[in-house]
């Protein structure tokens, strides 16, 4: 039954079009802030995104106020006002770091995610105000007023909670959506070698796997097509610095590793290794070691010669 | 100042011709106004900053009224025939995003000039490879011949009113205005 409930919940919100209009406006404002502050072009935007870290940073942040807000609720009936109001504060403190990095990963997302992360982030700003006033009340001596809007908060950031578990669960948002092929294992011709012209991407096949190629500084670069983050077609995409930015939401790749250095993507786009023989350009996957870490391999033994 | 109402004559004369088109053929259109624009701008010398920067502000300005009709009125419209209006919403941001990295850019400089090829490069991936192989044929196909007129009379009025809009003209010097004036801090 509640299961039902809360699937339906989730329809409704995605299947809403009236939230798109506020949702576009409210990610142009943010894009011209972003630009102003040169975020955009800059280290903080992968900081964070959570590139750093291998996965999105916002999940993390949001164990603060969900933990020091639970904490405050045990410590209001306990009765132990100041340690109670310092819990409601670092939670605060915590919910605006998620907010930020949260509206950052956000506005990299696309129709029904889209929709849920609107709600998801109106919820959890609605809850802040609560908690903040419920600070500031205690901080004046009412400390029953603090309770209660704490206490009224606390629900709010559960079903928020669970709208933001089902951008990742349901949604993929922040999820590597790299396709975790072996194939192609041999060497297989895709491309003559002089239909490669520098710097623009080019898309191929290898058997059934999508590959991008591009040449740059006289070397031959594969990449998988699909973008780790929404798979967006690589090929598509533009060379900026060196790197292979996609087109849909300007994550760069460095073209030897595929490793992100940006975000939204987080994880890295898999590479494949390249070779020229007879006039083709060839590309397979590099040969699994099991004994080394994931994706290590994968660095080291991209270039091989011919 | 002179220079500059040169350059803006020269883009409106573009759409002086009143005859019905259909919202594809208007954008395309549009899309050669931005090409021209662009291309243009890459000609210029770095010899002529002053031209650079006049050729970059009216891209801006094109290009943000052409984001606008195609997201308040193209979209929309076609949401239920191409599925690809979410990715050409996330390509308009690039765009945006690029266009703020251009304007923040020195015309001076080398750095101009790369954030310019970029411009170039994302441009052509959104107006070629996306929209006109893939969006608009697709578009062209299911929708009704008479409903594209309309829509196409739609986006023609509202960039023509864009175009004239004081508002806009004065919104948009000022984001530009803002942009660089960030830009020049951050560099200090």
């Amino acid at each position: 039954m509640a299961q039902r409930t809360l699937d339906r919940l989730l329809n409704a919100i995605e299947g809403d079009g009236r939230l798109d209009r506020p949702g576009h406006r409210l990610e142009q404002g943010f894009a011209f802030t972003e630009n102003l502050l040169g975020i955009t072009r800059g280290p903080a935007r992968g900081f964070l995104h959570g590139v750093w870290l291998g996965h999105p940073l916002h999940p993390l942040l949001t164990d603060v106020p969900i933990g020091s807000w639970t904490m405050a609720l045990v410590l209001d009936l306990t009765g132990q006002k100041r340690a109670a109001r310092a819990a409601v504060g670092i939670g605060l403190a915590g919910a605006l770091a998620a907010a930020v990095t949260g509206l950052h990963d956000w506005q990299y997302t696309h129709d029904n995610a889209r929709r849920v992360g609107l709600v998801h982030g109106t919820l959890n700003a609605l809850a802040i105000g609560m908690y903040g006033w419920s600070w500031w009340q205690r901080g004046r001596g009412h400390h029953l007023r603090g309770r209660l809007a704490a206490l009224l908060g606390y629900p709010v950031i559960a079903v928020s909670g669970f709208l933001g578990g089902a951008l990742t669960y349901r949604h993929q948002i922040g999820v590597d959506q790299a396709d975790r092929q072996l194939e192609p294992r041999r060497f297989t011709p895709v491309l003559a070698e002089r239909d490669l012209t520098e710097k623009s991407p080019r898309r191929v096949r290898a058997g059934d796997v999508e590959v991008v190629l591009v040449r740059a500084d006289g070397r031959i670069h594969a990449l998988e097509n699909a973008c780790p983050h929404l798979g967006a077609p690589l090929s598509q995409g533009w060379l900026r610095d060196g790197s292979l930015t996609c087109p849909w939401h300007g994550s760069q790749f460095e073209l030897h590793s595929g490793e992100s250095l940006n975000g939204p993507a987080v994880a890295p786009a898999p590479c494949l290794q390249t070779r020229v023989r007879d006039g083709w350009i060839e590309v397979r996957r590099a040969p699994a070691v099991a004994t080394a870490p994931p994706g290590s391999t994968l660095v080291h033994q991209q270039e091989v010669q011919p | 100042m002179r220079r500059r109402s040169e350059v803006l004559t020269e883009v409106r004369q573009a759409p002086a011709l009143r005859e019905r088109k259909t919202a594809t053929r208007v954008l395309v259109e549009h899309h050669e106004v931005l090409r021209g624009l662009m291309r243009r701008t890459q000609e210029t010398p770095r010899s002529q900053p002053g031209r650079r920067r006049t050729l970059a502000d009216e891209l801006f300005d094109e290009l943000w009224m052409h984001e606008r009709i195609e997201e308040k009125i193209f979209y929309p419209a076609t949401r239920d025939v191409t599925p690809g209006i979410a990715a050409a919403w996330s390509e308009h941001r690039q765009l945006s995003d690029q266009l703020a990295a251009l304007v923040r850019a020195d015309p001076r400089t080398e750095r101009f000039d790369r954030e310019l090829s970029v411009m170039h490069d994302a441009l052509e991936s959104h107006a070629h490879l996306d929209e006109e192989q893939e969006m608009f044929p697709e578009v062209e196909r299911f929708m009704d011949e008479e409903r594209l007129v309309d829509l196409g009379d739609r986006l023609q009025a509202r960039l023509d009113t864009l175009r004239s809009s004081r508002r806009v003209r004065a919104v948009l010097r000022l984001q530009r205005a803002l942009l660089r004036l960030t830009a020049g801090r951050a560099r200090r």
